[in-house]
């Protein structure tokens, strides 16, 4: 350790060694060819979040969920057992979608094609002069079911139905960690949605490193001196690393009152005060920001308790979708305030990352450059284009021996 | 003879702001800020800011289920007030940019927006 080093700086142990310091390849976050790789090899087969049980408050209730990557459109219900179910949006007489609604509650679903009409179990219910069809065995009839499972009360999809790890294993211990959060106990969520073209890991990696917090939210973040603070970048408090999985430890931050914020600080007083009664404050990952792989974020801070998923659309845009999820409706005027506070202070910051990342891109995009770099504390970045690589080429080798 | 009272009693200097700021949903009141003006933020934030925590205590004195006409108003006034917080206390001259960007991220979902 250098004596240069500030105190915040974790040393690095052998796992993060592991991941050496060599410049990253620009062309996989641009490049079509890998980018179907990494649809193939991570994004159709791994477990993926696309909402919460909340959304699903009772029999019958179902979401409609875009995974353009794979072309898919999927319905998520909740059947008359209780059970959740996610099945793809497809007629299985000829394949027309059934259902175009973004969400509601429905017995069934029927084909506005021919009629076919299915219980929101999937089970094919009646088709018209189904007689006439060539088919001994309706139930090969029913709608074609993906994987799913639930974490924290989040629901996952996988679109390979047998998934070569379950949801729990593939988790892993900070599977375990987030369901002490607050998002395991939700039933209520707050939206925002962002589309941008930028790579879908150029996206994610903005939020996996906090070196260039002080330059592009220096408004909201505060860009104090450099000489004035023992940590003027943000660093995260430390990381670690579970498999594919990472996470760091924020360390904290204030709103500086420079130049004066006088309403805003009393707002966030209020907001806090608020946070404290209703006993979210305090917990062990109050810090704690989980990065699951492939493409979801939760942060375990009470103030800005989001889950953030970036889902690619091609090979250079993506989507991403924030949830803040809250437990019931608001008690009172100062809960209806925190909340709406809470979710625009986050928005506040993260609209600020939208031009730069598109400059990003152009310029990756171009393909001027071979190569570009990674620093220590952009460890986060290099481990999930690590992740990635594996995985393109344990699929690709996979791929080859199968010949 | 006066015009009905917008909001309760004692925040009548708000009532002007009531018409454009007032929006009853999240989505609106992110609109509201911005699609304003300067001009309209700075009156705004100028004539509320400081009755903002008396607004605040009124609005916590009572449930929300029993809030009437003009608490709702005053509610959904100083929500949008929050918003108005952002871009004159954070953002300031860069509010324009920071709106373009903000357009690009809508609000598409709010749990506490009337059904």
């Amino acid at each position: 350790m250098n004596e240069h080093t500030p105190s915040f700086q974790r040393p690095f142990d052998d796992a993060l060694k592991g991941l050496g310091t060599d410049p990253i390849p620009a062309g996989v976050y641009y490049d079509p060819d890998w980018y179907r790789l990494e649809v193939e090899a991570i994004f159709r087969r791994t477990w993926l979040n696309v909402g919460h049980v909340c959304e699903l408050p009772e029999p019958g209730s179902f979401f409609r969920c875009e995974l353009e990557f794979a072309n898919a459109s999927l319905i998520v219900a909740r059947g008359r057992d209780g059970a959740i179910r996610a099945f793809h949006n497809v007629c299985t007489h000829r394949g027309t979608q059934l259902v175009g609604a973004a969400r509601g509650k429905a017995a069934t679903f029927s084909c506005p094609y021919h009629r076919w009409t299915f219980g929101n179990d999937g089970q094919l219910l009646s088709a018209p002069d189904f007689e006439r069809f060539y088919i001994d065995d309706k139930a090969s009839c029913n709608l074609a079911e993906a994987s799913v499972d639930v974490c924290a009360g989040l629901i996952f999809v996988n679109l390979d139905r047998r998934p070569r790890q379950c949801l729990r294993e593939f988790l892993g211990p900070m599977g375990e960690m987030i369901e002490t959060l607050p998002v395991s106990r939700a039933s209520a969520w707050d939206e925002y949605v962002y589309e941008i073209d930028a790579n879908w890991k150029v996206t994610f990696d903005n939020f996996q490193e906090n070196y260039h917090l002080r330059f592009i939210h220096k408004r909201t973040n505060g860009a104090p001196p450099l000489e004035t603070t023992e940590n003027p970048y943000n660093y995260p408090m430390g990381f670690e690393l579970f498999g594919p999985h990472r996470m760091n430890t924020s360390p904290g931050g204030s709103v500086l009152d420079d130049p004066p914020k006088p309403l805003l600080l009393q707002l966030l007083g209020r907001m806090a005060a608020q946070f404290a009664e209703e006993g979210l404050t305090g917990g062990a990952h109050d810090r704690d920001y989980f990065i699951f792989f492939p493409n979801l974020y939760v942060f375990g801070n009470p103030s800005m308790h989001f889950t953030h998923a970036v889902l690619p659309l091609s090979a250079e845009r993506s989507r991403g979708v924030f949830r803040f999820y809250w437990n019931g409706e608001p008690s009172g005027a100062r809960a209806h305030l925190a909340r709406e506070l809470a979710l625009a202070f986050a928005r506040e910051i993260h609209t600020e990352d939208g031009d730069v990342l598109m400059k990003g891109q152009k310029g990756i995009g171009s393909g001027a450059l071979d190569h570009f770099h990674f620093q220590s504390q952009e460890v986060m970045c290099r481990h999930l284009y690590h992740s990635v690589d594996r995985m393109v080429r344990d699929y690709l080798s996979e791929k080859g021996g199968a010949r | 003879m006066s015009a009905a009272r917008l909001l309760p009693n004692g925040f009548a200097p708000l009532e002007p702001f009531v018409a454009f700021w007032a929006a009853d949903t999240l989505s609106g009141r992110d609109t509201c800020r911005l699609d304003s003006s300067e001009e309209q933020r700075l009156a705004f934030y100028g004539a509320a800011a400081d009755l903002a925590g008396q607004a605040w205590d009124y609005l916590d004195g009572k449930p929300l289920a029993d809030y009437g006409a003009e608490d709702r108003r005053l509610l959904y006034l100083m929500l949008s007030l929050v918003h108005v917080a952002l871009a004159v206390e954070v953002q300031r001259d860069g509010e324009a940019e920071h709106a373009s960007g903000a357009r690009r991220m809508p609000i598409t979902h709010c749990h506490t927006d009337p059904v």
